[in-house]
């Protein structure tokens, strides 16, 4: 009686579930290097078109999705991530339904945060459903357009919304104010307008999307519980300094969006877009996986000084790309994107050694 | 019924409440009960039963935490001793649940 009840979905499939995911991840790094014109192998290479796709519905659609169903403890919201990790399959046996199979998870992850939001209707939670609406909306913008690159704001939403909703929940141990309430409304707004001008091909939708997202950071940075939390010890201490220094990132990538020249494929382009995916989104993962890993896997990932090694050099690594990619320094920009991928990597090998260190006892 | 009058005594419902103060909430870094997170502690010959709560139901943390507490209760409890923590959301917690020990380390005014 006294033993833990068995979760819904065994531990063993939610590893599984992860390895479709990281399978993304791989798969998604090595494209992306593919398009920085480093060699990689054939199979990664010809999936440079889809580095987005990979790196936000095969892997982030499957983490957020797994990590929602495991919040729920609901069988069928497992489907999620198990129809995300399908996309990524799907395009390694050259199926075309890949698309399709990431409409059919954001669907069923759009019904999984409406289920949270209707046990608790709060601004936070809303917020986590916009997000995943965006990640719906992108979904189907490439099912129907055949082209990744028209959904690109979209994806990005889904995961700047998801990390929005997730610290305003935590910002409630010191509630905002009600005119930081309506100021975070107000933003909330501007960046559903700005993605609408976007999709309509106004050229100012990404200056908006810009603007918006540099009075997020800076909504953030003030408001966030880890302001206070930094100060503290451990691990807690840790993920403040993750989640301070990925708002930093944020507000540069906003500040790009809304000055910079933006067009897609130009270099100003990629700055911005992994200044906001590595230097926001990464951080955030980098900050989120020692407590996420212990709730989805129960293994536990005791804190080590070491986690901070891959953050200072995730920072450091996209400093260079940027730089690079700003001063039109073309082999600099290239060699900074391996560093921001062998950077992932080193702090998948740290977050690996500390589970089986503990394992070890 | 021998068995029943020999055994060892429950737990002193204070004495739960300090084993779930070492349960720490690792995003908030604070303790669940000075986080208002526990809501029920009975302590009886029928054994520890505990309700608790999570700040949010999308709190992925929720089944760590709730068999952490369970652990807790075990190290203070005498073998054998049935331990129920259940994860309730009846009421939804708010902020204001939270002690003044935390309420002070966040920051209120």
């Amino acid at each position: 009686m006294s033993g833990a009840p068995a979760p819904v979905v065994a531990v063993r499939w939610r590893v599984a579930l992860l390895a479709l995911g990281a399978l993304a991840l791989v798969t998604g790094v090595l494209a992306g290097l593919a398009r920085l014109g480093v060699g990689v192998p054939d199979a990664a290479a010809g999936k440079a078109a889809l580095h987005g796709p990979l790196m936000i519905g095969g892997f982030f659609g499957v983490v957020i999705s797994l990590e929602r169903a495991v919040a729920l403890g609901r069988r069928w919201a497992y489907a999620a991530p198990l129809l995300a990790g399908l996309s990524t399959l799907a395009t390694f046996v050259g199926s075309a339904h890949g698309p399709w199979l990431l409409v059919a998870a954001s669907a069923v992850l759009f019904a999984a945060t409406a289920d949270v939001v209707r046990r608790q209707p709060a601004l936070f939670t809303f917020t986590l459903l916009c997000g995943v609406a965006c990640w719906l909306a992108g979904n189907l913008a490439w099912a129907l357009g055949g082209v990744p690159h028209a959904s690109t704001w979209w994806w990005l939403a889904f995961l700047v919304l998801t990390i929005t909703g997730e610290r305003l929940e935590l910002s409630r141990f010191l509630p905002p104010s009600p005119a930081a309430r309506r100021a975070f409304a107000a933003i909330l707004a501007a960046f559903a307008v700005a993605l609408a001008l976007e999709a309509n091909g106004t050229e100012a939708g990404v200056r908006v999307l810009g603007a918006s997202l540099v009075a997020l950071a800076t909504w953030l940075g003030r408001q966030d519980v880890a302001r206070r939390t930094v100060r503290g010890e451990g691990l807690t201490r840790y993920v403040a300094a993750c989640l301070l220094s990925g708002y930093a990132w944020l507000g540069f990538a906003g500040a790009m969006l809304a000055l910079g020249e933006t067009a897609p494929g130009g270099a100003q382009r990629d700055a911005a877009l992994h200044a906001l995916a590595l230097g926001f989104v990464f951080a955030m993962v980098f900050g989120h996986a020692p407590i996420i890993v212990p709730a989805v896997l129960r293994s536990p990932v005791p804190y080590r000084p070491l986690f901070y090694v891959p953050l200072a050099l995730l920072h450091a690594s996209l400093a260079v790309r940027v730089t690079a990619d700003l001063a039109g320094a073309v082999p600099l920009a290239r060699a900074g994107g391996l560093a921001n991928a062998l950077v992932l990597a080193l702090f998948v090998v740290t977050m690996a050694t500390s589970v089986l260190r503990a394992r070890r006892g | 019924m021998m068995r029943a009058m020999n055994a060892p005594a429950p737990p002193d419902e204070s004495v739960v409440r300090d084993a779930l103060a070492t349960v720490v909430d690792p995003e908030a870094g604070m303790n669940i009960i000075d986080l208002g997170l526990v809501y029920r502690v009975e302590s009886g010959p029928a054994g520890v039963v505990v309700d608790m709560t999570m700040t949010t139901p999308a709190c992925p943390v929720a089944d760590m935490l709730v068999d952490e507490a369970r652990s807790a209760v075990a190290q203070v409890a005498p073998p054998g001793t049935p331990i129920d923590v259940r994860l309730v959301w009846d009421p939804i917690w708010n902020p204001s649940m939270m002690s003044g020990v935390a309420k002070d380390h966040f920051g209120w005014v």
